[in-house]
Formats: C-alpha cells, sequence, structure tokens
C-alpha cells in the first residue's frame, strides 16, 4: 500500500504541475494527496542567478496539483549554498 | 493533521487562493465543504499576470479548480491544540464509562460477541467435560 505517512513531520520537496518546487515539513495529507506544508519556501531556479527562497508559511496543497512529493536530507540539504546552484526551471505542464 | 480540518479551521481567518488558471483571490474564508469548495468575503482578485485586480464583496470558488491556498502560520498550532483536546476529551469520556460500566462487555465475558456459543446452554468451554 503507498503511503505518505513516512513523510510526515520530514522536510520534503514538492513538484507542483505548474513546474514549482516547494519544500517544508509535511504536517498532514489525506486519501486524495492534499498536503500540509508547514515553514514552506519555494525554490526559484534560473540559469542567470543562483536559487531564490522565497519563504511561503504554511500551505495547503491539492493532491491533483502534485507531481511528485521526495524525503529531503536536512543534513546533505543544508550543506548546499543555493546561491551557486544555477538551473533551468521546470517547465509547466500544458494540457 | 488532515488537510480539510486546517481548512475548516481557517474560517473567518485571512488566506490566499490560487486557481489553476493562476488567478489569486485574497480574502477572508467564510465557509468551506469537504470538495474544499470555499465561499470568501472582501475578496481582492489578480489575473494569472498579476496586474490586474478586482475588489469582490464574496465569491464562491470550486474546489476542483484550486491549485493551493496559503493560510496564517498560526493556524497550525490551533489545529494541533484542538486535536489534543479533543483527544483528552475522548480518552476520559471512555475512562469514565467503562469504569461505570463495571464489567459489561468486557473481554472474555459469557455473552454474544467473539466466540461465545450462539443461543446454546452454558457449559464449559473445550476440554472441561472429563473428570464427572
Amino acid at each position: 500500500m503507498a503511503t505518505l505517512q513516512g513523510y510526515v513531520d520530514h522536510r520534503v520537496l514538492l513538484i507542483l504541475q505548474d513546474g514549482r518546487a516547494i519544500v517544508g515539513v509535511m504536517a498532514g495529507y489525506d486519501q486524495k494527496s492534499n498536503v500540509v506544508l508547514s515553514d514552506s519556501k519555494e525554490r526559484v531556479y534560473s540559469v542567470e542567478e543562483g536559487v531564490e527562497e522565497i519563504p511561503l508559511g504554511l500551505y495547503l496543497v491539492k493532491g491533483d496539483q502534485i507531481v511528485l512529493i521526495g524525503e529531503l536530507d536536512e543534513a546533505l540539504d543544508q550543506s548546499v549554498d543555493l546561491s551557486t546552484i544555477r538551473a533551468e526551471p521546470i517547465p509547466p505542464i500544458h494540457y | 493533521m488532515l488537510p480539510l480540518s486546517l481548512l475548516n479551521a481557517a474560517q473567518n481567518k485571512p488566506m490566499l487562493v490560487e486557481l489553476k488558471n493562476g488567478e489569486t483571490f485574497n480574502g477572508h474564508l467564510v465557509n468551506c465543504d469537504n470538495f474544499m469548495n470555499i465561499t470568501l468575503r472582501e475578496v481582492y482578485q489578480t489575473n494569472a499576470d498579476g496586474d490586474k485586480f478586482w475588489k469582490l464583496k464574496e465569491c464562491y470558488i470550486r474546489g476542483s479548480t484550486i491549485k493551493y491556498l496559503r493560510v496564517p502560520d498560526t493556524l497550525l498550532d490551533a489545529v494541533k491544540e484542538e486535536q489534543n483536546r479533543a483527544r483528552e476529551a475522548g480518552r476520559s469520556a471512555r475512562g469514565a464509562h467503562v469504569s461505570g460500566a463495571g464489567n459489561r462487555g468486557g473481554r472474555g465475558m459469557l455473552q454474544r460477541g467473539r466466540g461465545a456459543m450462539r443461543g446454546g446452554p452454558i457449559r464449559g468451554g473445550r476440554g472441561r467435560g472429563r473428570g464427572m
């Protein structure tokens, strides 16, 4: 049985269908994969400058918008200097 | 914690709703349901490009069109506290019931339920027939 229970109270990375990458602590979820993220930040990637982190706070994301949820290795994540990272942003899905 | 309990706790609180088409709605939550359909009051609507604004007295948003909701940080603690209170209340209520009702319905009692003999005469269980 696939479940999100193991991610609860862990810092996770969410990728949305519009290409956004959001990191936050998963505070809860439900049957439809709606997810509550606390202390969340959006990571905006660009090739011109480093990654920009935009604080978002408490977020409720609808499950049908979520493409993937991954657990973050917090130690590893903190060892990365985001301002040195250059990357193409993920393009949104068009229907 | 369930997303919908957070939403229910957000009634009368300010929130930002972004739709799948990129439009955003800023307002106070009036009501919501289990489909995440919501009504907001005193709303500022912004188009997807963020260059046009509308002020609405009240609006209804179908849950299926929502991408995400942004709610005040303080709500998380409020909901967790509320859940703790509810759990404690439930525990003490059950405890009072059990002590008040004595042993009725307890495990291993001779009555209908798991393994009880349907309607038959009450006698000892297996292996008690010898030594008569």
